[in-house]
């Protein structure tokens, strides 16, 4: 657990840099953890897969399964690694503040 | 950016010359001393491969150890079994009696070849898994102090035998599927940190971990509630959901499980079956589990056939003979009530009294 400040607001965050409430969620915190997975800057086609990701948590509870996100958003997983260096899981759900992957990850 | 998926060393690299000079056309092995493999290819090449035991969880310091082993008698080849023992190849025979004089002088085991009782495969345990039930390190330490002599050759056994740790029901590694099992379960009601659920947990995938769907939601305060009448203490929930606990020194422990085995020799592969429902953590020795392990090994030792393992010679006799003979009570936690449960009670009027 640590808390970051993101500009001028303390945030709370995991071990592994997840967001601890979901509430924190903001455009300033997406910007915050593109510097962290080494996102770099973000772009219209990161957005529509943070948008996309959203969406579907606040639908469905759950995060999308891979394959579903790569149909619904039209990007293939290599770009996806291409955007989100660490991955969708690690990196994607994280900037879109969706709670940390679990099981035997 | 950094090399990437390049994939492990290709292993031809890697294996001593005589090994690829006879890659494939190896006539015949014999096993001239317990914890040696002698083999033999068909141009008359021999290989010596010395089998010691490791403790799986091991220092740099102690892999520097076997590489300087192997640098003086091997030519610096080496390799580890599917059981995490370790062999030394040996090309050179005028070396193989020097390097178990070493090996004998710096307190290596060696042993665990063919009809004996191997290394155990384990798990993390207490060392570095969330989910861990019991420890895996200290239990196979613990039963592996009892099992020197059967893993040395000092005494014989029938057929082999596997032995096997899982610290809870994921079973990582091979206790579903070995002689003797020792598998961490719980005994206690997961509790359910609603708070915490609504903002860390995926509420939809937590209800459908549930094996017995002992889950519902709780829409009230987005999160769960567990029926305690339906819960089997899997702790499959607490993996999805890091705001569901499920640990309790007093309760959680360990069950062992026998008869399992996966070559296809004789007998088809078999799956373990419940000898033992609990048997509570007692660290670091375990005594319990210990002297569990070692009665299960001696009745099986001395009422096997030659070559029959744990699981074919049960078949042999019956469980009522096993859970007479291995002294152990039979309780309704052996009855199946999971999903092919059926398959599983006696059909026939052939028992024994």
């Amino acid at each position: 657990m640590s808390n970051v400040q993101i500009k001028g607001a303390a945030v709370e965050l995991d071990e592994d840099g997840f967001l601890v409430d979901p509430a924190n969620w903001s455009e300033d915190v997406v910007a915050f953890f593109a510097t962290q997975e080494e996102v770099g800057e973000l772009t219209e086609n990161h957005w529509k897969v943070i948008h996309y990701l959203r969406d579907y948590f606040q639908k469905f509870g759950v995060a999308p399964m891979i394959r579903k996100l790569c149909k619904d958003t039209g990007f293939t997983l290599k770009e996806i690694y291409e955007m989100f260096p660490s991955g969708p899981a690690k990196g994607a759900c994280k900037l879109a503040g969706l709670p940390k992957p679990t099981g035997c990850v | 950016m950094a090399r990437t998926d390049f994939g492990p060393p290709d292993y031809q690299e890697l294996i001593p010359p005589i090994i690829k000079e006879n890659y494939g056309n190896w006539k015949y092995h014999t096993v001239p001393r317990p914890g040696v493999l002698r083999h033999v290819s068909y141009s008359g090449a021999v290989l010596h491969s010395v089998r010691v035991a490791s403790p799986r969880l091991v220092s740099s310091d102690w892999v520097r150890d076997i590489c300087n082993i192997a640098e003086k008698y091997c030519d610096g080849y080496l390799r580890f079994t599917t059981r995490n023992n370790v062999e030394f190849l040996v090309a050179d025979e005028s070396k193989l009696q020097p390097l178990l004089t070493e090996l004998d002088d710096k307190d290596f085991l060696i042993g665990g070849v063919g009809v004996s009782i191997s290394n155990i495969v384990h798990t993390q345990g207490w060392i570095h898994c969330k989910s861990a039930v019991t420890d895996a390190s200290g239990l196979t330490k613990s039963i592996m102090d009892q099992m020197t002599d059967y893993f040395t050759g000092k005494v014989k056994v029938p057929a082999r035998l596997r032995i096997a740790v899982a610290c809870c029901v994921n079973m990582c590694g091979a206790c579903h599927c070995s002689d003797i099992s020792i598998v961490g379960i719980h005994r206690t009601i997961p509790r359910v940190n609603d708070e915490m659920a609504s903002r860390v947990c995926e509420i939809p995938n937590t209800i459908a971990a549930c094996p017995t769907g002992a889950i519902r939601p709780n829409p009230k305060v987005k999160s769960v509630i567990i029926n305690p009448e339906k819960c089997m203490m899997c702790g499959n929930c607490t993996a999805v959901c890091p705001a569901i606990k499920i640990m309790d020194p007093v309760n959680d422990g360990v069950s062992i499980w026998v008869g399992g085995k996966v070559s296809n020799a004789r007998t088809a592969p078999m799956f373990s079956r419940l000898a033992i429902p609990f048997i509570p953590n007692e660290p670091p020795r375990w005594t319990t589990v210990t002297e569990a392990v070692r009665n299960l090994v001696d009745v099986w030792r001395t009422n096997a056939r030659e070559g029959e393992r744990m699981g074919e010679w049960i078949n042999r006799i019956g469980w009522e003979r096993f859970f007479k003979l291995a002294d152990i009570p039979f309780t309704d936690k052996h009855l199946d009530d999971f999903t092919y449960a059926k398959t599983t009670f006696r059909s026939t009027t052939q028992f024994k009294f």
